[in-house]
Parts: C-alpha cells; sequence; structure tokens
C-alpha cells in the first residue's frame, strides 16, 4: 500500500482536540464534521491519498477532476481554550490494512500536535426509524465515560464500531491517546429505491453534544437547510458506489476461445 | 511488482502524453490504436506488472474488485507469445508519448498508475489527453480536465464539459493522479452507447468523433476513412 501526502501548511496549534469522521453508514460522521469544517471555516492543512481507496476518480459538475482523499483541517480561535484538528474525507480505505495504516497516519498527527482528546463520530445502527436520535458513546478511560453522561450521553456497553471511525478511536487507546467515540442513532437501512439514507438528523443530535463537549458554539440552524443538499450529494454518492458494487458483482466472463489455461 | 522495459530511450523535449485503454466502448484503445497505426509511432518502452491478468474475473475489465483478482497468464498472438502489458509510443513530430493502456486487477491499479507517471515524469511529460468513452446524452465529444483554465482552453475547439461521476480503470486513475506530479490533463469523452451484454464492443464512430477534434487540437493529417469502414 502507498501513501501520498500534500501539506499545504504546518500550523502551530494550543492543546488542540481532534476530531475525525469518514463517511461510513447513513453518512452521520461525513456529515457531522463536514458541517464543523464548514461552520467553523476551518482551514485545510494537509491531504491524504491511499492506494487502498477505490480505484476511480471523479469528474465534478465544472469538469475538473478530484481524487479521493483525506483530509486535515485546524481552526484556531482566541475565545477558545483549545484549537481544533478535524479528520474528514470523501472515501475510507477499503482494506483492513489500509484502514489500520490510514488511523495509524492520523494518530501521529495526534502525537505530534501533542492532541489532549480524540473525539471519533461513528453512527448507531437501529434498524428502525427514530423520531429523535439519542446519542451513544465510549470511552479510552471510566472516567472519561462518566463525564459523558453530563452530557445525556449514554453509555454503549457492548457492541462494534467498525471501519476507520471506530479502528481510530481503539488505537488511540494503544498509544495512550484519551478519546472518546460518538455515535448517534441512525435507521442504517436502504431506502425503497435502494438508496443508503443520508441522515442529517443524526449528524445534528451529535453535534449538539459534540460542540458542547468542545465548548464551542455553531449555528444549527442552517443544518437543517443543508439537509435537502446533503441528501443530493449523497445520492449521488451512492448513486457511484451502487454503480461500482452493480458492476462488480457481474458474473465472471467465459474465457475467450483462444487462450489456454 | 510492475516495472518497465526500455526498448530504446530517446532523447525527448517535452511529449504529451495520449493515453487511452480498454474502457466503456473501447472508444479510447481504438483512438490509440489507430494512431499508432496511422502515424508509426516508435515502441520506445513496455511496462509490465504481475497485476495484469490475462484473464479478468469481473466484467468490464476496468472496473475491479478485491476478492476477484483475475487469472495472470501469457498471450498467444499470431503465434507469437505476449505478456499483457502497456506501450509507449514515441512520435517525433509533433512529439507525442502514445500510451496503450490495460488494466490492473484491484491491487494493482494505483501502482500501474503512479509507475505510468514515474515514467511520463522521466521523459518530461507535463501535459496529457486521455480518451475515453461516455454513455450520456450529450455532445458528440465532451471534456475534462485538471483545471478549469484548460476547460476555458478547450472552448477554441467548440468542446464543453458534459459528463459528471466517476472515471474509472487506467486512464481514469493516470488522468487523476497526474494532479499530484503536477501532470496536467485534459480528458476527451466520446459518446457511445453503453452495451450491456459487451460493455467493451468497439465503437469506431465514437472513436472518430474523438479523433477529428485530436487531429484538428494536434495538427495531424490522418486519413479516418478506415473507421468509417468499421
Amino acid at each position: 500500500m502507498t501513501m501520498q501526502f500534500k501539506i499545504y501548511k504546518e500550523p502551530e496549534l494550543r492543546d488542540p482536540y481532534m476530531v475525525t469522521g469518514l463517511p461510513g453508514i447513513g453518512y452521520v460522521a461525513k456529515l457531522s464534521v463536514d458541517y464543523l469544517i464548514k461552520e467553523l471555516k476551518a482551514e485545510l492543512f494537509e491531504e491524504l491519498y491511499s492506494s487502498s481507496f477505490p480505484p476511480y476518480v471523479l469528474i465534478k459538475k465544472d469538469g475538473t477532476v478530484e481524487l479521493l482523499k483525506n483530509e486535515f483541517y485546524y481552526w484556531k480561535d482566541i475565545k477558545s481554550k483549545n484549537d481544533l484538528i478535524i479528520f474528514a474525507g470523501n472515501t475510507q480505505a477499503i482494506s483492513s490494512e489500509g484502514q489500520y495504516e490510514i488511523s495509524n497516519e492520523v494518530l501521529n498527527r495526534a502525537e505530534k500536535f501533542k492532541v489532549r482528546k480524540l473525539f471519533a463520530t461513528a453512527a448507531y445502527v437501529t434498524g428502525r426509524y427514530l423520531e429523535k436520535p439519542r446519542v451513544y458513546g465510549a470511552a479510552t478511560e471510566p472516567e472519561l465515560v462518566e463525564e459523558l453522561k453530563k452530557y445525556d450521553v449514554l453509555p454503549m456497553d457492548a457492541g462494534s464500531i467498525s471501519g476507520t471511525n471506530g479502528l481510530l478511536f481503539g488505537l488511540a487507546k494503544l498509544r495512550g491517546i484519551q478519546s472518546i467515540c460518538l455515535l448517534s442513532e441512525t435507521p442504517g437501512y436502504m431506502t425503497p429505491s435502494g438508496r443508503v439514507l443520508a441522515d442529517v438528523k443524526a449528524a445534528q443530535a451529535l453535534l449538539e453534544v459534540l460542540s458542547k463537549m468542545l465548548d464551542i458554539k455553531i449555528d444549527m440552524k442552517p443544518l437543517e437547510q443543508e439537509a435537502k443538499m446533503a441528501e443530493d450529494f449523497v445520492q449521488k454518492m451512492e448513486e457511484l458506489e451502487r454503480r461500482w458494487v452493480e458492476e462488480m458483482r457481474k458474473s465472471v466472463s467465459p474465457p475467450p476461445k483462444d487462450i489456454y489455461l | 511488482m510492475s516495472w518497465i522495459k526500455y526498448i530504446e530511450k530517446p532523447v525527448v523535449k517535452e511529449p504529451i502524453a495520449i493515453v487511452g485503454s480498454p474502457g466503456l466502448r473501447s472508444v479510447g484503445k481504438i483512438v490509440v490504436d489507430y494512431l499508432i497505426e496511422e502515424l508509426k509511432p516508435r515502441l520506445v518502452a513496455e511496462l509490465y506488472s504481475k497485476h495484469f491478468p490475462i484473464l479478468y474475473q469481473t466484467r468490464p475489465s476496468y472496473v475491479s474488485h478485491p476478492d476477484y483478482p483475475g487469472q495472470a497468464g501469457t498471450l498467444l498472438k499470431g503465434g507469437k507469445l505476449e505478456l499483457p502489458k502497456v506501450e509507449f509510443h514515441l512520435l517525433t513530430y509533433p512529439e507525442l508519448l502514445i500510451t496503450k493502456g490495460y488494466h490492473a486487477n484491484f491491487n494493482g491499479q494505483y501502482e500501474v498508475a503512479h509507475k505510468i507517471l514515474d515514467f511520463y515524469q522521466e521523459f518530461g511529460v507535463k501535459r496529457m489527453i486521455v480518451i475515453a468513452g461516455y454513455g450520456r446524452e450529450g455532445k458528440d465529444v465532451c471534456c475534462a480536465a485538471t483545471d478549469l483554465e484548460l476547460i476555458k482552453e478547450l472552448k477554441k475547439y467548440d468542446i464543453d464539459i458534459g459528463y459528471e461521476g466517476p472515471f474509472y480503470g487506467f486512464s481514469g486513475l493516470v488522468f487523476g493522479l497526474g494532479m499530484l506530479r503536477e501532470i496536467k490533463g485534459i480528458c476527451l469523452f466520446g459518446k457511445t452507447q453503453p452495451s450491456l451484454e459487451d460493455p467493451e464492443y468497439p465503437d469506431p464512430k465514437a472513436a472518430k468523433a474523438v479523433l477529428e477534434i485530436l487531429s484538428r487540437m494536434l495538427n495531424l493529417t490522418i486519413d479516418l476513412s478506415k473507421l468509417e469502414k468499421e
């Protein structure tokens, strides 16, 4: 597996927290961190490219080409005691090997910037529709689990958190980085048309808790308006993924007659 | 593992790479094959890879899957032995590095694209033109590029954008990853009708439409009549 990095800036950060979220179930993590980046006007400082991402590029609406990538943003504010690093992206590694390697790269940066606490975002699959999604949490230390209760976060005692979003949380513990994983409830099913639900409501519930824990103010009003746009984007991404998976599933082609094995 | 076999090491200035592979309705492949046949460039190098199957388990070949790496092996063509490969043909005037692509399996797609770009940098390539097909409503030929300036430039040739979506396989990754090496690129998509039974079934008409524009852009004199007969 090869990785490439494009460094735009090397920021100096004060006691930063780190928030991570890549596209996963219901796009809950992606929607949450993307909204945070937009509202805080966080600045991109590094991009990561990996051969374990799906092997295609995207042609955007304006005709320019975009690679699949993961990104690091930072945010500084004089009113806030802690700066912020946000890890986001338009994809995540497919293989477990790739997910481990990328998670380790993220945590290398967490160590380099002396991250005080890492907040991993993820989805909590319920399998049913929810009027008001609740937020579950898990942490690397018992004191942090206690702290979660102050924010009405329900402790998650058992279960699994798959993919890079989950691995970042687990690997952080191995490195002794204090970490909290926030999981927002989402149905986690596809709509009848076969479309994965982009769960903006779940992202909103998660962000309400996260912003309180980070002690930052973000305007939640535009989130509802963004719901539609996000859904359109996700529809498009989902269509791409669906087509890709569909193509992959097609049967093995018969060997041409002039080839002998 | 992917490696280059050099046939000759010519002195070059700054060739433009032309890239095509057996994608949708083989538009890219036909264009590149036709250029090689008509312009008679010299074969200067070949790229081999352990990730090149002779038999793909996915269909079309450009859509890969981690669980289906395909079957490696040797091909026999007209009694001659051949391994699957990418070919680099050099035309002296105008200076073009015509690249006949080949799709790697899932594990090799990024590796092969990076190896191609290493080779391009060795040859001083700063620009590339990628040829592929697109299966949507629209003009006969539409474009994409690595930056908006290039899209503006293409309007001179009456070509506009018209495709939005994924670009799979060899050509897509070479095109996109070129951006990380500061190799600028444009892509010309020839409009074609996707075929469910045989996604790579050749569409010479779509290839001809792209070749007409390419000839104008590069001031090439190519007789396209043979394509008309196909």
